[in-house]
């Protein structure tokens, strides 16, 4: 709607007729959004007829609304394109692709989430309409291509998470952590829009993206340089590339856990969405350089990411560490450039969307049965949970590049692409930083299955009998047993999931511009 | 369709043995496990009579395509190379099922991890892509991890680890390689094919084999990349040492003889004489460290440094007879070493001790193990190459076949060869001559007591096996060298022809 | 003799003031210890950006106004960041009793 508005002064020339509106607004393209948010608006309804009637009808409401959006989202695959919002909007396969796999991390999240929050005693629709509406301003950040619709989903996305962050109101690390989300955050889309203005004002009056990047090519360098910069470092702090990272161990330490997994997973997908949208799409005429700091970014994020994780003794802080790590493998798949680059950096978010979550779902449900989060107190538990000891490692083995798990598969693919486009140095220290990860996933396996019962900690020797028949459980196992599924067999028949990312970057106009671009750039070399 | 049964025997094995609803009792795990391992033996048997030995090229190739946009496809073959280790793997896996005998905690798991391993070696052994078998070879690292963590000795969490982290930087170092190999070529293609100057410079050929030898030289194990073997030996228990010495360590050999002489011939040739002389460093160093060793199982770890460390100097050499002997090496290695393990498995489920400082007169026929202290000479005297036994065949056919074109590290190797039996007779000497010690014979080092009479004879039945196997291929070569020589010729005859086309700036 | 009050200002000028704006703005956000002056600080790099846009919009786009519109949207979202902002703080005072940021160390930094 946002961007609706700033470009009916844009289009105040010419004038559309009504008929012609309708046409050039295509607003049929945020279908799938639309429905997220009648949900969102339902559950706010439904929240006020009281606690009880809330808990009952808001998880149906929003698993309608999710499964309606990501049906909407398949009826919109290969679709003809038209530019939505007069070029706010672009849902090309790219955009659907990612917002999938937003929508999917949501509806995973929120399947996690009910006994948790139901646990802390806060209002279950709120919660639930807050984490909507992130997922809406994830969705359309994920086919903006205008830098007011990118920045207004940008700030719906990021406001949302900061109050989900903070939605433990009584536990001081959630404010804290909340609170250092926001200052963080808010300065980087500060830094953004001061970059955003200057590219407005270089360009000489453009916001759309396509206009940006044609005028680029001709524009003052140092001054575009310094506006590259400034929106390099937003796009590096939203997917939390190092130096950018310093946020992400805290609020992942301090938030909801349930939250952590969407902050993960959606909010990362959605990131590298804008990061292919404004560096890939807008860019193009600094390729050299946003390539050689995307670069720098990869390294610093693969060796400090994983270097890091070894020292922790918090699950989700280790699990914050590593995530940066693996930003730092998908961003190989970024600075290739390549088809298979870009398919690679599809596929590796969409096994990552289920190892991830696999994960975290273990580390919920722990949780609730034990109040811990200390990698220490998983020793033998084995002997107590079979079910998450088993899921937990499968999934961190996989997100440890182990086979036959699908995370083994999703970076074989992007070192694959990474090889193939030279990309030597980010491939060696690729390999060698996950050896590193490959040791501290161990470190927690070995926790779980190694220790003998009278190793066991204090908390595991005190489990309580599992049972699943509290309200928000069933839905949690649901998950978790699907999720793991998903990780342990997607591997071996990962075949659609290849198919899929490369139809992706197939049907997606400015991934196609720049693959031709570098193929003619190395033609030309060659 | 055999060589695919072969993969999906041990899996769905796994998978069944794991998704069985009820617990599952030691007993019944166990002989689950021998039995699918027995179906598996029988059909690697089966493949010996599908195939035809006077073809050297790969045979009962079967494939699915896959993952095409990675190169990955499911393509499995055999040649006279992997069938012997093929089998070695049924036979020792199904040698190591029957051995786990006092497996009391979690049976379930550590059957299955078992299996998985048997699956993932065969696996490694047929694929006929790169990638294939690096997955293969990546899968068989977390079982094996397991099994040394869970069910191994006192220190095993140090072992295990080590062994993971070693591993670890071997697939990487491989996969690096197996990368820069694929996008040598031009077209993206991890098939089999052997790569020329006209593709990849010579430097870069050096480069990339130099990670695969690296790679595979820390599975093998040589020197200096061998210190995880004799920890994670020390720490696992028998039958993993069983699986570790005869199957596993022969990943590394055939990934040396398969991929890297096998695809970089010409670089393979440009290092070789730098290879000979670090297969003979290795088999010295292996050898001494032996002599130095107190623990039995340290001291038969440390004899695989050393014997593995001929199939590296024959693959240097590269003749057609270097090359069989390596491929007798590998599998007389690998039912000795597994046979040796066994017996110094039994002595130390009987006195709780390997040390032989400790160990004394264990061949006493009234309360000693005369049996296991027969099987140990008859292994020792394989080990150290004496003459009816496999180690002699494979000895003389290696050293005969590397002479002429290395003689120095050939000699070197022999020598290492003749400390073979001197540190083999020091073991068998001080822990099985002599007056069975019923005091201490060192005070600080508690009374020694043998805790279980002599073993019988049906637990014994898998050494005797494995003694039996030792000695048939000692006493009747052919049955072996009729399987592997095509293979190993055809791969001689690529080197050879070889040396004659390449340039003369670029032969050694 | 006609004055044309626009152009006698150049649009470097309200690019400077812009910078330093949003340069005291950044400084501010490093130096401050009290959360609410980190809230301020905030605000003022966004009006940096907001006057980047205006005068932008003045100077270069004086029919289509992207920058203005733009500017409203930005003012639209600072006010709801604020109030998210203040409202976390609000809820934190009442659990530490203070809004001093060196004194909000549960989490390492």
């Amino acid at each position: 709607m946002p961007t609706l508005l700033a470009d009916l002064g844009g289009a105040g020339l010419g004038m559309p007729s009504m008929g012609d509106l309708s046409l050039q607004l295509n607003a049929g393209a945020i279908a799938p959004e639309v429905a997220v948010l009648l949900a969102l608006l339902i559950s706010l309804l439904v929240d006020l007829a009281g606690e009880k009637a809330a808990s009952r009808w808001v998880p149906p409401i929003c698993y309608g609304g999710l499964g309606a959006a990501l049906v909407l989202l398949a009826l919109q695959w290969n679709s003809p394109l038209a530019p939505s919002f007069f070029g706010g909007f672009l849902a090309d396969n790219l955009a659907v692709a990612f917002r999938a796999v937003v929508a999917a991390s949501t509806l995973i999240t929120l399947l996690l989430s009910w006994r948790y929050v139901e646990r802390s005693g806060t209002p279950v629709g709120e919660y639930a309409a807050i984490l909507l509406a992130a997922t809406v301003g994830a969705m359309i950040l994920c086919g903006s291509t205008d830098l007011v619709s990118i920045f207004i989903s940008l700030e719906t996305l990021s406001v949302s998470s900061y109050l989900l962050a903070g939605y433990m109101k009584r536990d001081a690390r959630s404010s804290e952590a909340a609170l250092k989300y926001l200052l963080v955050g808010s300065a980087a889309a500060a830094v953004f829009l001061y970059g955003a203005s200057l590219l407005y004002g270089i360009t000489g009056g453009a916001t759309d993206l396509a206009s940006i990047a044609v005028a680029l090519q001709t524009s003052a360098k140092p001054v575009a340089a310094l506006s590259l910069v400034f929106v390099l470092a937003t796009v590096a702090f939203k997917i939390a590339a190092v130096p950018f990272h310093q946020w992400t161990p805290d609020v992942y330490e301090g938030s909801p856990t349930p939250v952590v997994a969407f902050l993960s997973v959606g909010s990362k997908a959605a990131g590298f969405a804008l990061a292919l949208r404004i560096l890939v799409g807008c860019f193009e005429s600094f390729n050299e350089q946003w390539k050689l700091l995307f670069t720098v970014l990869a390294l610093l994020s693969m060796v400090l990411g994983n270097v890091v994780a070894l020292a922790q003794t918090s699950m989700k802080r280790m699990l914050a560490y590593s995530s940066i790590g693996q930003a730092g493998f998908v961003m190989i798949g970024m600075v290739c450039g390549t088809e298979d680059g870009f398919a690679a950096m599809v596929l590796y978010m969409a096994s990552y969307l289920f190892m991830n979550l696999g994960a975290f779902a273990c580390i919920i449900l722990f949780s609730l049965r034990t109040g811990s989060d200390r990698i220490a107190d998983y020793a033998g538990l084995y002997q107590k949970d079979p079910l998450i000891t088993l899921g937990l490692s499968l999934c961190l083995l996989s997100l440890g590049g182990i086979p036959p798990m699908l995370g083994f598969f999703g970076k074989i693919y992007l070192f694959f692409a990474g090889w193939a486009d030279h990309q030597y140095l980010l491939v060696v220290v690729g390999l060698i930083t996950s050896v590193v990860s490959i040791y501290y996933y161990i470190s927690v396996i070995k926790m779980m299955v190694v220790k003998e019962p009278q190793e066991a900690s204090d908390v595991v020797k005190e489990y309580p009998a599992i049972t699943w028949n509290l309200a928000g459980m069933p839905s949690l196992r649901a998950a978790l047993v699907g999720c793991v599924l998903v990780t342990a067999v997607g591997g071996i028949l990962s075949n659609p999931l290849f198919m899929w990312a490369s139809s992706t970057v197939a049907g997606t106009p400015i991934l196609q511009q720049a693959i031709a671009a570098s193929g003619g750039g190395a033609a030309a070399l060659g | 369709m055999t060589l695919t049964l072969l993969l999906l025997i041990p899996f769905l094995g796994a998978l069944g043995l794991s998704l069985w609803p009820r617990t599952l009792c030691e007993v019944v795990a166990r002989r689950t496990a021998i039995v699918l391992l027995i179906i598996q033996l029988l059909l690697s048997l089966r493949v010996i009579f599908l195939f035809d030995s006077t073809d050297g090229g790969m045979q009962l190739q079967e494939g699915l395509y896959w993952l095409s946009s990675l190169g990955l496809d499911y393509r499995l073959g055999i040649d006279g190379l992997s069938l012997p280790l093929v089998l070695i793997n049924a036979v020792l896996t199904l040698v190591a099922a029957i051995v786990s005998r006092s497996i009391s905690q979690r049976p379930r798991l550590y059957f299955c991890l078992l299996l998985v391993i048997s699956g993932a070696v065969n696996g490694a052994f047929l694929s006929q892509n790169l990638l294939l078998f690096f997955l293969f070879y990546e899968l068989e690292l977390i079982p094996l991890w397991l099994l040394i963590s869970v069910w191994g000795g006192s220190n095993r969490a140090y072992a295990a680890t080590k062994f993971l982290i070693f591993t670890a930087v071997s697939g990487m170092l491989i996969l690096g390689a197996f990368l820069g190999l694929a996008f040598a070529t031009g077209s993206v293609d991890f098939s089999l094919t052997p790569v020329t100057t006209l593709q990849l410079s010579m430097g870069g050929q050096i480069l990339l084999l130099s990670a695969l030898l690296i790679g595979f030289g820390i599975k093998v194990p040589l020197f200096p990349f061998h210190t995880w073997l004799p920890d994670a030996h020390t720490e696992a228990s028998t039958p993993v040492s069983v699986l570790l010495a005869g199957v596993l360590l022969k990943l590394g050999t055939y990934g040396i003889l398969r991929f890297g002489m096998g695809l970089f011939p010409e670089a393979w040739s440009v290092l070789a004489p730098g290879l000979a002389i670090w297969a003979a460093i290795s088999v010295l160093y292996g050898s001494l460290a032996a002599i130095a060793q107190v623990d039995m199982k340290r001291m038969v770890a440390y004899s695989s440094v050393g014997h593995m460390g001929y199939v590296l100097l024959a693959a240097a050499a590269a003749t057609p007879v270097s090359l069989l002997g390596s491929v007798f090496q590998m599998v007389s290695h690998g039912l000795i070493s597994a046979l040796l393990f066994m017996l110094v498995g039994v002595v130390y489920k009987a006195t709780g001790t390997r040390n032989l400082d400790v160990l004394r007169g264990l061949l006493n026929p009234e309360r000693g193990l005369p049996l296991t202290g027969s099987l140990m000479i008859l292994g020792v005297m394989a080990s150290a190459g004496l003459p009816g036994m496999a180690g002699f065949i494979s000895e003389f056919l290696l050293f005969r076949g590397s002479i002429e074109k290395f003689p120095i590290a050939t000699l070197l190797s022999m020598v290492g060869s003749a400390l073979t039996a001197v540190y083999f007779l020091l073991l068998v000497n001080r822990a099985f001559f002599g007056r069975l010690a019923v005091t201490p014979v060192d005070p600080n080092s508690g009374p020694l007591d043998i805790r279980i009479p002599a073993s019988t004879l049906v637990e014994q039945l898998p050494s005797l096996m494995l003694a039996g196997s030792v000695v048939f291929i000692g006493l009747w070569p052919t049955s072996l060298a009729s399987i592997t020589e095509s293979a190993t010729n055809s791969m001689a005859q690529l080197m050879s022809t070889l040396s004659i086309v390449l340039p003369i700036g670029v032969t050694p | 003799m006609t004055i044309n009050l626009p152009t006698s200002i150049p649009l470097q000028a309200y690019l400077v003031l812009a910078a330093l704006l949003f340069c005291i703005g950044v400084w501010g956000l490093i130096n401050s210890r009290n959360a609410v002056r980190v809230l301020m600080s905030i605000e003022l790099m966004l009006n940096g950006v907001n006057i980047n846009l205006m005068a932008f919009s003045d100077y270069l786009d004086g029919q289509l106004i992207r920058g203005q519109v733009f500017t409203i949207f930005v003012i639209t979202v600072a006010a709801a960041e604020a109030a998210v902002g203040l409202a976390i703080l609000l809820s934190l005072y009442r659990n530490r009793e203070t809004v001093d940021m060196e004194r909000f160390n549960l989490l390492r930094w």
